[in-house]
């Protein structure tokens, strides 16, 4: 009897072996599970693009295989970002990520670039912000050029992100554009508390740098003013509408804070042909646009070509501003 | 009396039975992820957002208050109980909270917690309704220089916490501000301290320093005498209660702690802990019995408790009338808000009058149910205490190191648990005193970040320390709580040297 139940164990144990092996080998994309990844804490943006592509996708029928989300905070991705490296050549890691996993290589917080992973598609954007409290005697972006041009220390900025991340990043982008010198003198003040928009209801900075969808709700109550928004065109409805481009008073500049995803360096080829298709797929979904309207994002889809490309040019124009700021 | 309408209308949402259950059964599962070292009210709200989704706007937002409100009524139940705070705003609660547990007071503590909670809950939210604009408009006067000073009068907490050895409490502090620099710094984008660990890029969370101080450091203290069995702390109980004498001495640390709490809830970024620190550092100062708080006097438990209640709905006041969120849990909310189709701020009165009011009435039901809940709650909970330490403290460990994980999902966090429970003990045996490191490490950084903030709006002119009626007021409440201490230290030794004389 004993010899017949180990019999009948090994059996099972080497049956369902070979089955598992049997499986990888095969290796048809998509696994049986694929880890969506939000390189930061549960709330926020990335935690929420990629919940929601998860969600759509699997609503929508279009992915079929498990997606559970991975929260891998630490270091403005940076910590995820050097787990990705540990993963090359895999196919079953979906990352998101925005304009800082440029920022955080170029500054030096990190040594992997986007170069270390597999750009897999851009899907929306949101544009930066720059708003004064209601009151402020600076009534379009050009005045607060023109008074930065006479005394770079006269108009304090102020944004969430550390010094040299985005927040700073797409001011100075601005103000370089518009001609203003010595941007290193500059003063930026980092508000990292959460204080922020109270900062700037109550006068205590000039200018506040930020992202559209923060502070659409104010700029509608008429508590705060914002005097230029980064994209190309106008965006949203009603006071939102009436937010003037930078491009608009003259700067030729734009700038966006995309978001998209990116795989393990050397992700495989029909992984990422896989992906190309099913995002190519979402983005018409009515479920996809219905989320965009939800969150306020804009749709920026690329596929992965295109977003390699954009990545790239992207990459060159903030490392050439950061060099200019921070000598490094 | 338009408010008086209103808030009966919120009212007539917020008692209906499917609100009340959903207050109800929010509120305990607050009180259970509350007292879970690392869950605060911000990851109780996240984890539970979810579910609420189907259930419309209003539903969900009261089910997330209920939520909000029991993690800060549960918070101290394990600073009273195994000397772990729940979360930053329960630290306080350990300082009187857990002496008197081992006093055999278990009861009382608890049973004063709740009561203090409600107190403070329900101020808080009186005032919300009657003040809530106003008070938003003091929020937004605190610049940098506000914070700074608001900073510096908690830290200044210290000096009374050192009391009797005050290199030894200095030095502890040290250690605390060292702590609170580690990561990249906000105002130059470098890094500091993070020895080219991607990880420590973020800073150490103060709620790691705290997990590993006491849950850790309590742990490890006691492996020497676990083996001999270890005596349990309490194995009979009384009625989770208070005695007449109790009452009597918390009445008026609970009734001036909750404004107190409130105005500073409402401050973005400051929050309960910072509330409830400061409110036991008053009566500290305030009370004829200085030198029982730190073991066991009920008043130094009543008035944090009652403080950070009231912060907690303080806190939502620049979500609701602003659209800012003021704390981590608001975060959260407001977050959920917008993907119900809530635009919060000014408008939100207005335009959802329904929602707001009920959302504002709720609060007062969700503080009276939760203590209603939690006393006997509190009866179960007790008996913690009847387990021996040899059980107990392999279950603290591990819930240590999983709220550790919670907060951050860092396996080098535990390094960091490990090395700060073993500086625990360290210090313990060199009689240095471990709160005043903590609270550096919480206030540390906050009030590093503001003092360069506000040094550099004004083009590094100091003055801006002392410019507005605010800083002012600031300044002297800095002064006298470092000199109160010092000054009667120096008269108690006068007083000494005359009865040696």
């Amino acid at each position: 009897m004993i010899k017949l139940k180990q019999l009948l164990t090994s059996a099972v144990i080497a049956t369902t072996t070979l089955l598992s092996v049997n499986s990888a080998m095969a290796a048809d994309y998509p696994p049986h599970t694929i880890n969506m990844v939000a390189p930061s804490g549960a709330g926020g943006g990335w935690d929420l693009t990629i919940r929601t592509v998860g969600k759509v996708l699997k609503d929508t029928g279009i992915v079929d295989a498990n997606m559970p989300v991975v929260n891998r905070p630490g270091g403005g991705g940076a910590v995820n970002l050097a787990y990705m490296q540990t993963q090359k050549g895999k196919g079953d890691l979906i990352s998101v990520y925005s304009p800082p996993i440029l920022l955080t290589n170029l500054t030096g917080l990190t040594q992997y670039s986007y170069k270390d992973t597999t750009p897999i598609a851009r899907l929306i954007t949101d544009y930066a912000a720059f708003v004064v409290p209601e009151d402020s005697k600076y009534k379009t972006i050009k005045e607060v050029m023109d008074a930065l041009k006479k005394d770079p220390k006269s108009v304090k900025i102020g944004g969430t992100s550390a010094a040299g991340s985005m927040d700073h990043i797409q001011f100075l982008l601005v103000a370089k554009a518009a001609g203003v010198e010595n941007l290193r003198n500059i003063d930026y003040i980092s508000f990292q508390n959460g204080s922020l928009i109270a900062q700037a209801l109550g006068g205590h900075v000039d200018l506040i740098s930020t992202g559209l969808g923060d502070v659409a709700g104010l700029v509608e109550s008429g508590k705060l003013h914002a005097l230029a928004q980064t994209a190309d065109k106008r965006i949203g409805s009603g006071l939102i509408a009436d937010i003037p481009t930078v491009k608009e008073e003259g700067i030729n500049v734009t700038f966006e804070n995309w978001r998209g995803l990116f795989g393990p360096k050397d992700m495989p080829e029909e992984a990422v042909a896989y992906w190309r298709d099913a995002l190519q797929k979402m983005v018409k979904t009515t479920e996809w646009k219905e989320a965009l309207k939800r969150n306020g994002w804009d749709n920026a889809y690329q596929n992965d070509q295109d977003f390699s490309k954009f990545l790239g040019k992207t990459n060159e124009q903030y490392k050439g501003l950061i060099k200019e700021v921070f000598g490094r | 009396m338009d408010i008086l309408t209103n808030l009966m209308n919120g009212f007539s949402v917020a008692l209906q039975p499917y609100y009340l259950f959903l207050i109800l059964v929010g509120g305990i599962l607050g009180t259970v992820i509350g007292m879970l070292p690392g869950l605060g009210p911000a990851t109780g709200v996240a984890i539970l957002l979810p579910m609420t989704f189907s259930m419309g706007p209003t539903a969900s937002l009261i089910t997330m208050m209920g939520v909000y409100i029991g993690a800060m009524f549960g918070g101290s139940r394990s600073s009273i109980l195994i000397n772990t705070p729940g979360d930053g705003a329960a630290l306080a609660a350990t300082f009187d909270g857990y002496p008197m547990a081992m006093k055999g007071k278990a009861e009382s503590a608890l049973a004063i917690s709740a009561i203090a909670s409600l107190i403070g809950g329900t101020i808080a939210a009186i005032l919300m309704t009657l003040m809530a604009e106003p008070v938003a408009g003091l929020a937004i006067k605190f610049g940098p220089a506000e914070y700074f000073l608001l900073m510096v009068a908690a830290l200044s907490m210290t000096v009374s916490m050192s009391k009797g050895n005050m290199l030894k409490g200095f030095l502890s502090m040290c250690i605390g501000l060292a702590i609170s620099t580690v990561g990249i710094d906000g105002q130059s984008g470098l890094q500091r301290f993070t020895f080219g660990v991607l990880e420590l890029q973020t800073g150490i969370d103060f709620l790691v320093v705290i997990i590993g101080i006491y849950a850790l450091g309590e742990v490890f203290k006691s492996f020497r005498t676990l083996s001999e069995g270890g005596k349990k702390a309490q194995t009979k109980f009384k009625r989770i209660w208070i005695s007449k004498e109790e009452w009597k001495r918390s009445k008026w640390p609970i009734l001036r702690s909750a404004p107190v709490g409130f105005i500073i809830g409402a401050l973005p970024g400051a929050g309960g802990t910072m509330a409830s620190l400061m409110c036991y550092n008053n009566e500290k100062q305030l009370s004829k019995n200085k030198e029982e708080f730190g073991h066991g006097a009920i008043e130094g438990l009543a008035a944090p408790e009652s403080a950070n209640n009231a912060a907690s709905i303080g806190a939502m006041i620049p979500m609701l009338s602003l659209g800012v969120p003021g704390s981590g849990t608001t975060a959260v909310m407001m977050g959920a808000l917008l993907m119900l189709g809530i635009q919060p701020g000014p408008l939100l009165f207005a335009q959802h009058p329904d929602t707001a009011w009920g959302l504002i009435a709720s609060m007062f039901v969700a503080n009276v149910i939760l203590a209603i809940v939690n006393i006997p709650l509190a009866g179960v909970l007790v008996r913690l205490l009847a387990i021996p330490p040899k059980v107990l403290y392999p279950i603290v460990l591990s819930l240590a190191f999983v709220g550790c994980y919670a907060i951050s999902a860092s396996v080098v966090d535990f390094y960091i648990l490990i090395i700060l429970g073993v500086a625990g003990v360290i210090m313990g045996r060199l009689d240095i005193p471990t709160s005043p490191m903590i609270l550096a490490a919480i206030v540390g950084g906050q009030m590093e970040q503001s003092f360069r903030q506000g040094y550099r709006i004004s083009n590094q002119d100091l003055s801006v320390f002392m410019d507005s009626g605010i800083a002012k007021g600031l300044l002297v409440v800095v002064l006298l709580s470092i000199l109160l201490p010092i000054i009667s230290a120096i008269r108690a030794k006068v007083a000494e040297r005359k009865v040696a004389a």
